[in-house]
């Protein structure tokens, strides 16, 4: 049974010559006219995740992949095309950069929490779990500005995982902490997997599609370009950087 | 894990219509947390502004109005009136650049994150009430149960004035990043077009309705007549204020809709 079903989506965006942002350069430039281009960054994808089902997703910078992760957890809306979801998303989107630097952990737990929609009693029953799982209890009540990044996305991760609804979307999932904290997100993640959590991965990391998903997508200039098992799409994944890597250099050969 | 839901079209925003308490109240305390630094000292600190304000006013101006006796409470009702339009538009308006980092995490209901940007505001008018009622029952004008009544009423419209203004202003900051600077000139001419440092009937009648277009000033007025003067309103102001106030509302909401899809691409 399908739990996500995405059909033939497309999302553009428009690039103009020059960007203005304010009303003084709206005004001033008013003879200037922009040209605009459109940058085609998901083009008809089209695919379906299956309950309990772990997807993974691979691509080269530029190809989509965040965009897509947006678009299903509804931050995105698509230009055309359906995106429907059947199951609560948790998505674990850009970690470290989504605190509030003037509030603690514990105020930034409970208001990323709630926004992943927990409730206030949840959160509060798990905070001692959260911080242990970020080795971060020494530093509750500290405010997040002088938090490293290291840190913030620890607590992040850790956060996510107690938020866990039913699906859960990863953007570059264990690329974070020391080798001890990866170890612990990755127990963690077959934990939920086994109590038949869905999960969708988007990495660069072929050893993590390979190992973590059942199936996996390869995405090249917004399309679907090949669809299959994880070792396969990995083995592809790599085959089209190291044809990228090349094209410029025998390109430049040919030229001399 | 969670037994699975009916079908959703994420691409409809359909679910941003669930209200979740928990969310509200958690974007209430910890904005009241991180402007005030956690304290009851913090917030006392940010009364002092209009309290520092209505002094000076009163210190300069009384003189130039001594032949008007209600001129101190005149000014207090539409001081701190003002110290609430002034405050809620101004969090308002930036709210969703504000919490940016909030809209692209996750599907959060971003009118949620508006309407609570101006709880603070709110909350300051609430104090300023108790404030303002011990005053006037100090200076013997102790309002009635039916003033105060149609007082919370006249708060009610001009939060709504609030809310639909910050509803279509968030949206429109996101792509126009210098309107909070616009907004500050504008209130600051604002300050002056509304009747709040002079009486209003110092200018010729053939004016009154323009400033009437400025939606602080029947909110000042009415309040005034209410809680100063004992004098109820007309029915015809009355409908005047509610529809100013469903007008202001209605277009914010309908400019929020428009927008606000896809306001997480602007952050």
């Amino acid at each position: 049974m399908a739990v996500i079903d995405v059909d033939r989506v497309s999302k553009a965006f428009q690039i103009p010559s020059v960007h203005r942002q304010t009303v003084r350069e709206h005004l001033l430039g008013v003879f200037e006219p922009r040209r605009f281009q459109r940058l085609q960054v998901l083009d008809e994808v089209s695919f379906e995740v299956r309950q309990g089902e772990a997807l993974g997703i691979m691509g080269r910078n530029g190809s989509g992949k965040s965009t897509l992760l947006k678009l299903l957890c509804g931050v995105y809306m698509p230009d055309s095309g359906r995106v429907t979801v059947s199951a609560p998303i948790t998505p674990v989107l850009e970690l470290g950069v989504g605190w509030n630097p003037e509030l603690d952990a514990i105020d930034n737990v409970l208001l990323i929490g709630s926004v992943m929609g927990l409730s206030l009693a949840d959160i509060r029953r798990s905070m001692d779990e959260i911080l242990a799982f970020a080795e971060l209890e020494r530093f509750a009540n500290l405010k997040l500005k002088h938090y490293s990044s290291g840190m913030s996305e620890r607590l992040g991760y850790a956060v996510a995982f107690k938020a866990v609804r039913d699906v859960l979307v990863l953007d570059e999932i264990f690329a974070v902490g020391d080798a001890g904290f990866k170890a612990r997100c990755e127990t963690k993640y077959r934990e939920l997997r086994a109590s038949g959590h869905t999960a969708i991965i988007v990495s660069h990391d072929p050893r993590v599609v390979a190992t973590f998903c059942d199936r996996a997508l390869l995405l090249d200039g917004g399309r679907i370009l090949f669809e299959g098992t994880p070792q396969e799409i990995s083995q592809r994944y790599v085959s089209t950087l190291t044809a990228a890597a090349v094209q410029p250099q025998s390109a430049a050969s040919t030229a001399s | 894990m969670t037994a699975i839901a009916a079908p959703l079209d994420v691409s409809s925003r359909g679910r941003l219509r669930s209200i979740r308490p928990g969310l509200i109240w958690t974007l209430v305390r910890t904005d009241f947390k991180a402007r005030y630094h956690g304290t009851l000292g913090g917030f006392l600190w940010a009364l002092l502004k209009p309290m520092c304000m209505f002094i000076v006013l009163m210190g300069v101006f009384s003189f130039l109005f001594a032949s008007n006796p209600t001129y101190k409470l005149d000014l207090i009702v539409g001081l701190f009136l003002w110290d609430f339009f002034a405050e809620g538009t101004k969090s308002g308006l930036t709210a969703l650049h504000a919490r940016g980092y909030l809209l692209t995490k996750a599907s959060v209901p971003s009118w949620i994150l508006v309407v609570t940007s101006i709880s603070n505001a709110l909350i300051t008018l609430a104090v300023f009430t108790v404030v303002m009622t011990v005053f006037l029952a100090g200076a013997g004008h102790m309002p009635s149960p039916s003033a105060l009544g149609a007082f919370a009423c006249y708060c009610l419209a001009l939060t709504a004035i609030v809310v639909g203004f910050s509803l279509a202003a968030s949206v429109l900051f996101l792509r126009y990043r210098d309107l909070n600077q616009v907004w500050e000139v504008v209130l600051q001419a604002g300050f002056f077009i509304a009747p709040i440092i002079y009486p209003l009937d110092i200018l010729p009648e053939r004016f009154h309705f323009y400033l009437y277009v400025w939606p602080p000033t029947p909110v000042i007025e009415f309040s005034r007549s209410v809680l100063v003067a004992g004098v109820m309103p007309t029915a015809r102001g009355h409908a005047y204020l509610a529809m100013d106030a469903a007008a202001c509302l209605l277009v914010g909401i309908a400019i929020f809709r428009q927008l606000s899809p896809r306001a997480a691409e602007f952050v």
